[in-house]
């Protein structure tokens, strides 16, 4: 949407709250709405943030600082005893461990793909409004069920993945993809990107149509070959999808729970666990079925994800990058 | 805020001659300030992490349900069961509450839960002082530990409770009183793939240690088949080796302290590991759950399995694989014991819901109802008058012979309820490490939170 041409929009969307203020305000020029009135516009955005977010973050808090018995009675308070347990947890630094190859390989396997991917799905050709529609599949279809799905391909026993690499003899015997640690974290990996492909590849479609046409004709007149164009024309134009797909994608890949909760099910311990995992093995599987010490958990992931993604936000300086 | 994009991403689809009429997202941003950009990102960022950090969180705040009256006296209770099947459970809890309200003018709120979740949504609403009145649950004694529920003598009438077998009110038994009322059981054996034993030539179902790993063997030589599948996988594998170690003369606990390092325990665990070592089990068995195992039965391809009713169940209405159940053998090829499970249904102490509450298990351990419940389910009475009831199906026999000394993990201790968490996260580790170490660390995990 444009800044000029929907007048109705921005108002009917009412759950977006501040932006149909701002523009109403910048396009009539004169005046000011009112307080009371533009409180009335902002409550059901303020209802909502309050009611879904502020509310059970502040739930969650109190739990973290909370003694709860294992069947979930409240015990009294805890000071700040459940972070003191969590962070001397002895699993926590396999844990890290595990977390940050997730994120970073998932993120950055998703991009390279998408980037090509997308690169193509711009291109004109007969049918490609079916194979844009057939890439959204894996993002439409539920976690769990997509998790499922890649729990039979990966059988030992009879999954379609090891039968096509024994028939065409690569491999003797069969792999443990989800039950052999050398290969459980890749196993999920490649999980983790096939759902995460087919926003990205819409983002960066769009990003890829903003780029105006008279840019790259230029270039073209000028005589760059295709990847001197891709380098310095489409990839610099591209930045602003491309710190869009990162941010959102690192928040999301991070707070992935469907995928290693089902893939990683069989495996005892916390050897293939994230924070978001480990978060819940803590209330409900662990010995310590402490929904405090998960609570805690919960608080410190909201720290750790805001903390990377401001980190990334200064490194790559978007201020400036985004003018 | 974010609405800028996803719109250019829907139009995009549709989109299949332009090269710029799904353009919206990125050139409106681009007419926008830098600063405004600035709060945008950080908005959509920081809501972003919160939202779904605190979905993920899941100790929400419960919704508000039945509850807070004062004493007075209630006319609807709640039932959170959990879900032995998707065509029966449902079903059979809400035939009882139409029952159960004809009979006695109470209204019945049935919540049918999936295993999966009942840990979490009970647990939730306990956090939230907002417990059902009736829980049905695998664990009991921390509950009773935390003084919330009501004993035998508060809401079970006393015609019932003798009519409970005995083992059944042992385990449900905590510090003198009883709060464990189960409300079905189950009991393991072996089931062995017919066809299978006939092509390696196994004459019969084993009765030894030996000859089970003989017969695993000549199963797997002859076919290329599993031998014995074991799930050890989070699941369950306190199932699958208490079934083991009650046939070795071992125990969780003996004379009332924790006895799972004992020498019969570390024998059991170290036989298991030798059949896993030798390949006579399926791939990986520290990292098979219980579900996976029955699966590989299911399709023909082990030739041994602890099972139980609900498996049989499933076999017969596949009709593919001819399978035999014999009591589980033993090391020493003396009497077989085998291992039971039961469930309960725990009554929460609420103000006002006694009579109520008494008038649910009236209902619920009436003949009719209890034998149909636990018929449709397919799994095992818990009282003297279901054992007869079902006496008339010759395929439980095998069961129900061995029920009455059926053997159960320590439910009646509040400890259990985190010693069985510990022993499905480490038992495992057995398979590729060193089972004595392994059943100390258990043993000191079991005595440490004594």
């Amino acid at each position: 949407m444009t800044t000029t041409d929907d007048v109705s929009a921005p108002s009917a969307r009412s759950t977006t709250g501040a932006p149909p203020a701002r523009r109403r305000r910048r396009r009539s020029g004169v005046g000011q709405v009112s307080g009371p009135i533009a409180l009335l516009w902002l409550a059901p955005a303020v209802a909502l943030i309050v009611g879904v977010v502020m509310f059970p973050a502040v739930m969650l808090f109190r739990a973290s600082r909370s003694e709860y018995s294992i069947t979930g009675l409240y015990r009294g308070s805890a000071g700040w005893d459940n972070y003191a347990k969590v962070l001397s947890y002895p699993d926590l630094p396999v844990v890290l461990k595990n977390t940050v190859v997730w994120v970073f390989v998932v993120v950055g396997l998703t991009i390279v793909i998408s980037l090509a991917l997308a690169q193509l799905l711009v291109k004109d050709f007969p049918g490609r409004r079916y194979v844009r529609w057939a890439v959204i599949v894996p993002w439409a279809a539920s976690l769990v069920i997509t998790s499922q799905l890649f729990v039979l391909l990966y059988d030992y026993n009879y999954g379609l993945v090891n039968h096509v690499l024994t028939t065409l003899n690569i491999i003797d015997t069969p792999i443990s993809f989800l039950g052999d640690d050398r290969f459980t974290m890749a196993s999920m990996i490649v999980v983790g990107v096939f759902v995460s492909l087919p926003f990205t590849i819409f983002v960066f479609i769009a990003g890829l149509n903003a780029i105006p046409e008279d840019v790259m004709e230029a270039a073209e007149v000028d005589g760059a070959s295709p990847w001197q164009r891709w380098r310095q024309i489409t990839l610099p134009l591209l930045r602003p999808a491309l710190l869009i797909a990162t941010v959102l994608n690192t928040i999301y890949v991070f707070n992935s729970f469907p995928i290693i909760y089902t893939l990683n099910d069989r495996n005892p311990g916390f050897t293939h666990d994230t924070l978001i995992t480990f978060m819940y093995k803590l209330a409900f599987k662990s010995q310590e079925k402490d929904i405090g010490m998960s609570a805690a958990t919960g608080i410190i992931n909201v720290l750790v994800i805001l903390v990377v993604v401001l980190v990334y936000l200064k490194v790559v300086n978007w201020r400036e990058e985004t003018k | 805020m974010t609405d800028g994009w996803p719109a250019g991403v829907t139009t995009d689809v549709d989109d299949t001659d332009g090269t710029h009429a799904g353009t919206a997202g990125f050139s409106t941003r681009r007419t926008m300030s830098t600063t405004r950009r600035h709060t945008m990102l950080a908005g959509v960022v920081a809501t972003g992490a919160l939202v779904l950090t605190a979905c993920g969180g899941g100790t929400g705040a419960g919704q508000a349900e039945g509850g807070g009256d004062d004493a007075e006296k209630v006319t609807t209770i709640s039932l959170m069961a959990a879900e032995y099947s998707k065509d029966n459970t449902k079903a059979f809890w809400d035939a009882f509450a139409q029952e159960y309200n004809s009979k006695y003018g109470y209204t019945l709120d049935v919540n049918v839960v999936s295993w999966d979740n009942i840990d979490q949504q009970s647990s939730t609403m306990i956090q939230n002082n907002q417990p059902p009145d009736i829980l049905n649950l695998n664990a009991y004694a921390s509950y009773a530990k935390d003084g919330l529920l009501y004993d035998s003598d508060q809401v079970l009438p006393s015609e019932v409770k003798s009519d409970i077998l005995p083992t059944f009110v042992q385990y449900g038994t905590y510090e003198g009183k009883f709060y464990g009322f189960p409300d079905l059981s189950s009991a393991r054996a072996l089931f062995y793939n017919e066809d299978l034993f006939e092509k390696a030539g196994v004459s019969g179902p084993p009765t030894t240690w030996d000859e089970l790993a003989e017969a695993a063997k000549k199963v797997k030589d002859a076919t290329g088949d599993v031998g014995y599948a074991m799930p050890l996988g989070p699941e369950e594998s306190q199932g699958e080796f208490s079934m083991w170690l009650f046939n070795n003369g071992g125990d969780w606990k003996s004379d009332g302290t924790w006895a799972i390092n004992s020498d019969a325990n570390v024998e059991t665990l170290t036989f298991m590991n030798k059949l896993a070592d030798d390949g006579l089990t399926q791939n990986n068995p520290a990292r098979t759950n219980r579900a996976d195992a029955f699966d590989l039965f299911k399709s023909g391809k082990a030739g041994m399995v602890v099972g139980f009713s609900p498996l049989a169940g499933a076999l017969d209405e596949d009709g593919s694989v001819k399978y035999g159940v014999a009591p589980f053998p033993t090391n020493d090829g003396s009497e077989s014991k085998t291992f039971g499970v039961t469930d309960y249904l725990m009554a929460f102490k609420k103000p006002g819901n006694e009579d109520a509450v008494k008038a649910f298990y009236e209902l619920y351990y009436s003949k009719e109802q209890i034998n149909t419940f636990i018929e449709k389910e397919g799994f095992l009475p818990v009282t003297q008058s279901g054992l007869e009831y079902f006496q008339k199906d010759p395929k439980l026999a095998v069961y129900l012979e061995t029920l009455p000394n059926a053997r159960l993990t320590p439910t009646d201790d509040p400890t259990w309820d985190k010693v069985k968490l510990a022993v499905q996260q480490n038992l495992g580790a057995a398979m590729s490490g060193d089972p004595q170490e392994t059943l100390d660390k258990l043993q000191q995990t079991a005595e440490s939170q004594g």
